[in-house]
């Protein structure tokens, strides 16, 4: 157990190592993106642009740079943004982190609901003309881009018929903590939430269907069907047992890249101050302290979702445990 | 005339500010309606009650008609303008905020139009004659002024806070304030800046004397920029970041998060010391909330939800803005220009005739399209922006003109002579490559221009640069840029910003980032008129004009930078704010407008 831990630990720490070395040589080898006269102001004299320079490090050599910047970001925590002088990244997307996680846990139980609804639907009823119409959804779900989504979703909601019976309990765009009031939390991530949730139905949809389909000449369900188990037996208990794996390791990764940023245009687009819009105002601004925070987080929460999902592994099909335990 | 008691102070010429009158009647010449009348009786009303009112104890702010005080506005922006340090700060986003939280000693009058370019007294009880011959300035401090957090205004914050211009690294530390004694061993040495002989403060007469190693005839200016704001002695000699310092305005900032916003209240110990220039605010506080869209932003004030945004209105809004919301949606001048500024030490644009070539070539009409449509930009043949004074007359570059023979306005590119001066300059064939933001609109400017350069004989590329990288980009020399297309507007409404901040001999810093002299363009000609129309304080300012027009025509005739357009500004307002109040220098001035 110990040793796993350490392995995990060690992979972390090498995933986080080659990520920041990257960004942060991409940073400067960009042409142009000296932040000094972005901090020190348009027409700054030469003698502030070289204070800011000296302050924040920027005439040191790139390797005492990267110590430094990772020294304030991972030890003293208190690495600040380029652009917001007196603001700290750490707590920053600390703070963000809630406004990600909930809408990604909302997101996941309408993909988690409605993919397994249809999947098994869908599988139920290979071959008719509901299981094609189904699937032809779930592609079309998959298909649509989800900025262009969400922005359909907000000029339906928030402006051609805003004031229309049917959408005027949508509240205006933005975050409202389930602290201060549950029902505006609620009312305010549900429209982001399925938005994000659309093309993950239907690519988990079209996954469950396949696997399911494929679980169903397993040698397994033909002993359970000769044992005389029932059709919805055969398919809820011993098909969806036999199809887990890969629909649970797809989720697994999918929601820790979500809640790692990933959910980036849908937070921009409904103005959900969480990681994604974290990352992308440091993008837009150039701001490196940001980027590499938010970036490191995400890589942090991957590398911890990919543990989790393995130890989930064990848990789900005891082949896999039993092989670890070398029997 | 004035009336004090229990501590609130109230000049009575607030009660018949032709301000006011403008501000009601204004809005009504604005959006057409007939109602001018209305404006005109309200202020009937204010000057018959006037005089009845001034002896009765009242706070700065009920001075204003009460059915209008009160209420949230509410403000938006795309980002955070970054830091809250007002004398680092250097955003439009929160200037425009600034100019109701801090005073200056001097202030810009709060009116619509060029009105409001006008230099008046703010926390000083004068604007002081120049002595010295324009070198010494003597300023007395207003008495009994106190901060937000309510201790008393000093001549010694006045001193403290241009010696704090220098130890914080001010951005225009070097460029606005540079010529008060004592300055450049500021800017070498921040740590022990004293700046004793350029600022001396005297407690007794409660004065404040600046002495200059040169005249400078902008000085006033520069010292109602915000970066000039009067501060407590002992703000911290650091950048304050997310800390609000206290100030003199009518309201103080509550919170502050860069990822949420901003809130400002009324500030308790705020006078109406001239009201022209800082004059009590309507509404009771201020939210200025970051991180919707543009597009979501102006659908929010479509519903109501939010009352104005900072970030430009998306040109795909504006047909459906001008149709729907006309009564809402406001053009004003903007001192504003875009410009495509030309690398005169590398070819080909190393050559006049080559950089006139462009200036002759560029399609004016289809920039003005690109941008938005004639409405709200217009063809530019000045590197000032018509709104300002002191620029040159007519039109050399365009179809039928000359420098003899300018045209009044621009008509036309010429590319027969754009061809022929390339193929004089010997530069056709050369390959150039242009640089603009990557922004639709940018870009669109710059496919124009590529197709320009490529049809007057070069063989352009277009290289778009994120926004956040290209200005910092085209400034140092070491990138070899070689044209560009770069907006650029003013500090404070003088020609100067334009023509000496983009083609001065000091503002070139070859291998800088900071080198707003993009061009790298100096001449001894154009330098000496520049210098003399900064530090002649004998001249009249019909007289300044016309040398700055001097400077206009010699810049046009060297060419380092070719006028593109100039821009209004599209301002889109909720249905419920009302006195719409637009300054050239601060764009909507939110102490003005009210929402109730």
């Amino acid at each position: 157990m110990t040793r796993a831990l350490l392995s995990r630990l060690g992979q972390m720490v090498l995933v986080l190592f080659g990520i920041s070395v990257l960004i942060f040589a991409v940073f400067f080898a960009t042409p142009g993106s000296d932040p000094s006269a972005r901090i020190a102001g348009r027409g700054a004299s030469q003698e502030v642009l070289a204070r800011v320079r000296a302050d924040y490090g920027f005439d040191r050599p790139l390797p005492v740079q990267y110590v430094r910047m990772m020294e304030k970001l991972f030890v003293t925590r208190d690495l600040t943004s380029f652009v917001d002088h007196g603001e700290r990244v750490v707590p920053e997307v600390l703070e963000a982190a809630p406004v990600t996680l909930s809408l990604v846990l909302f997101a996941s139980v309408f993909w988690l609901l409605l993919s397994l609804g249809i999947g098994i639907v869908s599988a139920m009823l290979r071959d008719t003309w509901a299981d094609r119409a189904l699937m032809g959804l779930s592609l079309l779900a998959l298909s649509m881009p989800v900025f262009w989504l969400g922005e359909m979703v907000n000029l339906v909601t928030q402006s051609r018929w805003h004031d229309a019976w049917a959408f005027s309990w949508v509240p205006p765009l933005g975050y409202t903590p389930f602290a201060r009031s549950p029902k505006g939390w609620a009312l305010g991530l549900l429209l982001p939430a399925f938005t994000l949730a659309v093309a993950f139905i239907g690519l988990y949809a079209r996954v469950l269907r396949a696997e399911l389909l494929q679980a169903m000449g397993d040698d397994a369900i033909r002993t359970a069907r000769a044992k005389g188990a029932g059709p919805a037996r055969l398919w809820l208990w011993h098909g969806l047992r036999l199809s887990w794996l890969s629909y649970v390791s797809l989720f697994g990764l999918d929601f820790a890249q979500l809640v790692g940023g990933g959910a980036l245009l849908v937070e921009v687009v409904f103005a959900l101050p969480g990681v994604g819009h974290l990352t992308y105002q440091g993008l837009n601004t150039l701001d490196l302290p940001l980027i590499m925070a938010t970036v490191m987080y995400a890589a942090v929460f991957v590398v911890l979702a990919n543990a989790a999902i393995d130890g989930l592994y064990a848990l789900l099909d005891p082949r896999i445990r039993e092989a670890r335990r070398g029997l | 005339m004035s009336c004090r008691k229990g501590g609130y102070f109230l000049p009575a010429r607030l009660w018949y500010d032709p301000a006011l009158l403008q501000a009601h009647s204004g809005e009504e010449s604005i959006r057409g309606l007939p109602a001018v009348r209305r404006g005109l009786s309200r202020f009937r009303a204010v000057l018959v009650l006037g005089p009845l009112c001034c002896c009765i104890p009242v706070r700065a702010e009920d001075s204003l008609p009460a059915a209008h005080r009160g209420g949230t506005l509410h403000l938006a922006a795309v980002g955070s303008g970054g830091t809250l340090d007002p004398q680092i700060n250097y955003t439009a986003e929160y200037i425009n905020l600034f100019v109701t939280i801090y005073d200056g000693l001097t202030g810009f009058r709060k009116a619509r139009g060029p009105a409001g370019d006008t230099v008046m007294p703010d926390l000083a009880e004068a604007i002081p004659a120049p002595q010295d011959g324009g070198r010494t300035y003597v300023f007395t401090l207003r008495d009994g002024i106190r901060f937000s957090d309510g201790r008393k205004v000093t001549v010694e914050d006045v001193a403290a806070s241009f010696r704090r211009l220098f130890r914080v690294g001010s951005p225009t530390a070097g460029a606005f304030y540079g010529d008060i004694a004592g300055a450049k061993a500021c800017l070498a040495d921040p740590a022990h800046c004293t700046l004793a002989e350029g600022v001396s403060p005297d407690p007794v007469h409660r004065t404040v004397t600046f002495h200059l190693t040169a005249p400078d005839t902008e000085f006033m200016m520069k010292l109602a920029f915000t970066h000039a704001s009067i501060l407590p002695a002992d703000t911290p000699d650091h950048d304050t970041g997310n800390n609000p310092v206290p100030g003199t305005g009518p309201y103080h900032i509550v919170s502050y998060n860069p990822e949420g916003g901003i809130v400002a209240e009324r500030n308790p110990y705020f006078h109406v010391w001239n009201a022209e220039v800082q004059p009590p605010g309507y509404v009771d506080r201020i939210e200025y909330r970051f991180g919707l869209t543009d597009e979501a932003a102006v659908t929010a004030i479509e519903n109501g939800q939010t009352d104005w945004i900072y970030d430009p209105i998306p040109l795909d809004r504006l047909g459906e803005l001008g149709a729907r919301f006309t009564s809402q949606t406001h053009i004003e001048p903007h001192l504003t220009i875009y410009f495509a500024p030309m690398n005169v030490h590398i070819p080909p644009f190393d050559s006049e005739k080559a950089r006139q070539a462009v200036d002759y070539a560029i399609n004016r009409h289809a920039m003005t399209i690109l941008y938005g449509g004639p409405a709200i930009a217009q063809p530019l043949c000045s590197l000032v922006p018509p709104e300002l004074t002191g620029r040159m007359a007519g039109c050399p570059y365009t179809k039928g003109a000359d420098f003899a023979h300018p045209a009044p306005e621009w008509k036309a590119p010429d590319l027969e002579r754009a061809r022929e001066l390339v193929r004089e300059s010997g530069t056709a064939g050369q390959k150039v490559t242009l640089v603009v933001a990557n922004r639709s609109v940018d870009r669109a400017m710059g496919n124009e221009l590529r197709d320009t350069l490529d049809a007057i004989g070069y063989h352009a590329d277009l290289k778009p640069l994120a926004p956040a990288l290209m200005f910092d980009y085209i400034q140092n020399s070491n990138n070899h840029v070689q044209i560009a297309i770069k907006d650029w507007s003013s500090d404070f409404p003088s020609a100067s910003n334009f023509l000496d901040g983009l083609f001065g001999c000091e503002n070139f810093h070859p291998g800088s980032n900071s080198s707003v002299n993009i061009s790298g363009f100096c001449d001894g000609e154009v330098q000496a008129l520049i210098d003399r129309a900064k530090t002649d304080v004998t001249l009249t300012d019909a007289q300044r004009a016309d040398l700055w027009a001097q400077v206009d025509a010699l810049l046009a005739r060297h060419a380092p930078g070719a006028p593109i357009i100039h821009k209004y500004d599209v301002t889109f307002v909720s249905k419920r704010l009302g006195n719409f109040f637009y300054t050239h220098n601060f764009g909507l001035f939110f102490s003005q407008v009210w929402v109730r």
